[in-house]
């Protein structure tokens, strides 16, 4: 064994290191300020806006049109919700608030659909 | 230009080539991460290497892993490409430093080799899988590019005395000849042992 | 020489060529695709090599789905095709009549539907169609329904009465007035025929969501269980549970998703078929099992029974698990999914770890 070869096994590690050193200050920044994500609104199959979900955003609403009619939908900040929809039991209202990717508002007599987008935890929740 | 002594020999790596791809793939490793071996194949690759250069290390490398998949029945499987991919890079960089460099002894180089395979490994698993979150192995799959480099670079060197002893290894002969020295005093005079 | 060296050149590039070839085609594609069917909305990712028989498979597995949603549909109104291709209407006009011929799905479904029946000892029943209505849920106006007509009805509810003869394929309800309700099969045994619609079509990997009620097949793209997380019942946005699952099925139900307001009382829609009100004993229940359509019918069931009496049947039966979170707040799951579950319980839960 030569001094080289030593050096090139120092090298090595010296490499692992610093990548698991990357990798933990990279996890360290994404989790610190959750990176803006976005949410799509889709009404009778076809995607029908698109909005961003930043932590200092402001409050908006505005009117989707869904099959029985236009439902109203608030985005503050990075939350969504469904405040007014015209379906009989209010399911998608009584959902109340979702921020995180994977999350989705369902409206299905209104055939409406908010998704929050992004790398979701889980590959499905059962409710 | 055929050089019968080149054929045999060759063939002889490749066939053990072969033999240590399948065997190897028959070891447990005591660590739960997909790709890392000992990388006992290797060890030919290299002899072949030196003995005959880059053309002759890649045309092993590629033959065995072919011939090993062939054997394993896993030919043209992902587990297949990730072997090929690895065979060829570790190959590719064993070669450049046994050509451009004289500081490195066999465990050096085949330490090199090593952390090449498993990073060729992880390259072609990432083009297979489109999943950046493989890339947590990295630090991993160098770390143990250090230890299974060492053991098989350990076994190669004194692998290489003892066959050389016997003399069974006249692989530099002209170079040697011409320099009036045997090929351990070669590879003695390049650092390789 | 030289010529040995381009034709080495030559056979390098080519295996060069050849492998990246083999890297791009073996790479595994992700086709998705949503529809509303069935009273909810059905989303369904399958994971392949090629683009066009994903595409192709997962129209199959719709057209499976909304075969079974036809037979089962028991909303439409009379008169219309949708009322005459659904064996349940026909089944529910002629009741106490005579018997109805009907698919071999539909009787499946209601096979199954009786035997989970009598290993409840009552605590399911397809027969609960004339309660049902009587609270209206899925209608604008869902509202208690007084004791006496809740009664009435009650009288109609009887899975005895529910004649499934298979040698014939009939089924007939015995009682006028009697009325089939597969709310708690159809989706299920819908999404477990979808399953092998997928796998007909050569599908190793998918995942289909039929409204919270989740099927997977295979192991997940990453090639390890697929995760799937178990809603807190009564924080939206936070998960109780984190399930690993390979080739089965986790239906949930929960008195936290489908209710109304009145009287100062939440009443949500899974009744008891024997007081006709919404059971109480549990929020949320998880049933864990290979076959979609038997896991839609044991949630209901064991959301029914007492965590206790839910928890002893689960274990008597093979292949099936049970995540529970009990009305006073207890977290408990069967033994079967120690390793496989990761309780995330909140604040107002108890896991208790012995069970």
């Amino acid at each position: 064994m030569t001094r080289a070869d030593r050096y090139l096994a120092a090298g090595i590690l010296l490499i692992a290191i610093l990548s698991v050193a990357l990798f933990y200050y990279r996890s360290s920044l994404s989790s610190g300020k959750a990176a803006s994500v976005g949410a799509v609104i889709s009404a009778q199959g076809k995607i029908v806006r698109k909005i961003d979900l930043s932590p200092g955003g402001g409050k908006t609403t505005f009117l989707v049109s869904g099959r029985l009619g236009p439902a109203t939908v608030e985005v503050e900040g990075k939350r969504v919700r469904m405040v007014d929809a015209p379906c009989p039991e209010r399911i998608c209202i009584k959902q109340g608030w979702i921020e995180n990717p994977g999350e989705s508002i369902v409206c299905v007599p209104g055939e409406t659909v908010i998704h929050v987008e992004g790398a979701a935890p889980v590959d499905a929740v059962t409710r | 230009m055929f050089n019968t002594r080149r054929l045999v020999f060759l063939s002889v790596l490749i066939a053990m080539g072969t033999v240590l791809h399948v065997v190897e793939g028959m070891v447990p490793v005591p660590l739960p991460i997909p790709g890392v071996k000992l990388g006992l194949a290797n060890m030919v690759t290299l002899i072949a290497l030196h003995s005959y250069g880059a053309r002759d290390g890649v045309t092993v490398a590629v033959a065995r892993v072919l011939l090993g998949s062939l054997i394993g029945g896993v030919f043209l499987s992902p587990g297949f490409l990730l072997s090929l991919t690895g065979a060829v890079s570790s190959t590719l960089i064993m070669a450049l430093l046994l050509k451009y460099s004289d500081c490195f002894s066999v465990i050096g180089i085949s330490m090199a080799g090593a952390v090449g395979h498993n990073m060729g490994q992880l390259l072609a698993a990432f083009l297979l899988l489109q999943n950046k979150s493989i890339f947590f192995y990295l630090p991993v799959l160098l770390m143990a590019g250090i230890p299974t480099g060492l053991f098989t670079g350990y076994i190669l060197k004194s692998l290489l005395e003892r066959v050389e002893r016997l003399g069974i290894l006249r692989i530099y002969e002209d170079d040697a000849a011409s320099r009036n020295l045997g090929p351990m005093g070669l590879m003695k005079e390049k650092n390789l042992l | 020489m030289r010529k040995q060296r381009a034709l080495f050149a030559l056979v390098c590039l080519l295996l060069g060529a050849v492998s990246a070839g083999l890297l791009l085609g073996q790479r595994t594609r992700e086709y998705k695709s949503d529809q509303f069917l069935m009273d909810t909305l059905v989303s369904i990712r399958v994971y392949g090599k090629d683009a066009d028989k994903l595409r192709e498979a997962v129209a199959a597995a719709y057209a499976e789905m909304h075969r079974i949603a036809d037979l089962a549909d028991g909303f439409p109104q009379p008169g219309t095709t949708a009322y005459r291709i659904s064996d349940v209407c026909r089944i529910n006009e002629q009741a106490g009549l005579k018997p109805v011929s009907a698919d071999k799905d539909v009787i499946a479904m209601l096979t199954l539907a009786k035997k989970y029946h009598s290993l409840s000892e009552g605590a399911f029943d397809v027969t609960i169609g004339p309660v049902m209505d009587l609270w209206g849920f899925g209608r604008n106006d869902p509202q208690v329904p007084p004791p006496g007509r809740l009664g009435e009805a009650l009288a109609l509810v009887g899975s005895k009465d529910l004649v499934v003869n298979e040698r014939e394929q009939t089924v007939f309800l015995r009682k006028a007035g009697m009325k089939l309700d597969l709310g708690a099969v159809a989706k299920g045994y819908a999404t477990e025929k979808a399953i092998q619609a997928l796998k007909r079509h050569g599908i190793e990997k998918a995942l289909i969501d039929a409204g919270g009620n989740i099927r997977v097949l295979g192991k997940s793209r990453r090639d390890i269980p697929w995760r799937i997380g178990i809603k807190d019942p009564r924080k939206a946005d936070a998960l109780t549970a984190v399930l690993a699952l390979e080739d089965s099925a986790a239906v949930t139900s929960g008195d936290y998703y489908r209710y109304f307001e009145a009287g100062g009382k939440r009443w949500h829609h899974i009744l008891d078929p024997r007081t006709g009100y919404p059971a109480a004993e549990n929020m949320s229940v998880t049933a864990v099992t290979a076959d979609a359509g038997l896991a839609d019918v044991l949630s209901t069931v064991f959301f029914v029974l007492k965590p206790e009496k839910a928890l002893e049947l689960a274990e008597k039966l093979e292949g099936v698990d049970l995540f529970l979170v009990a009305d006073d707040g207890r977290i408990l799951h069967t033994p079967g999914l120690r390793g496989r579950v990761e309780v995330k319980a909140g604040e107002g839960y108890r896991h208790d770890q012995g069970r």
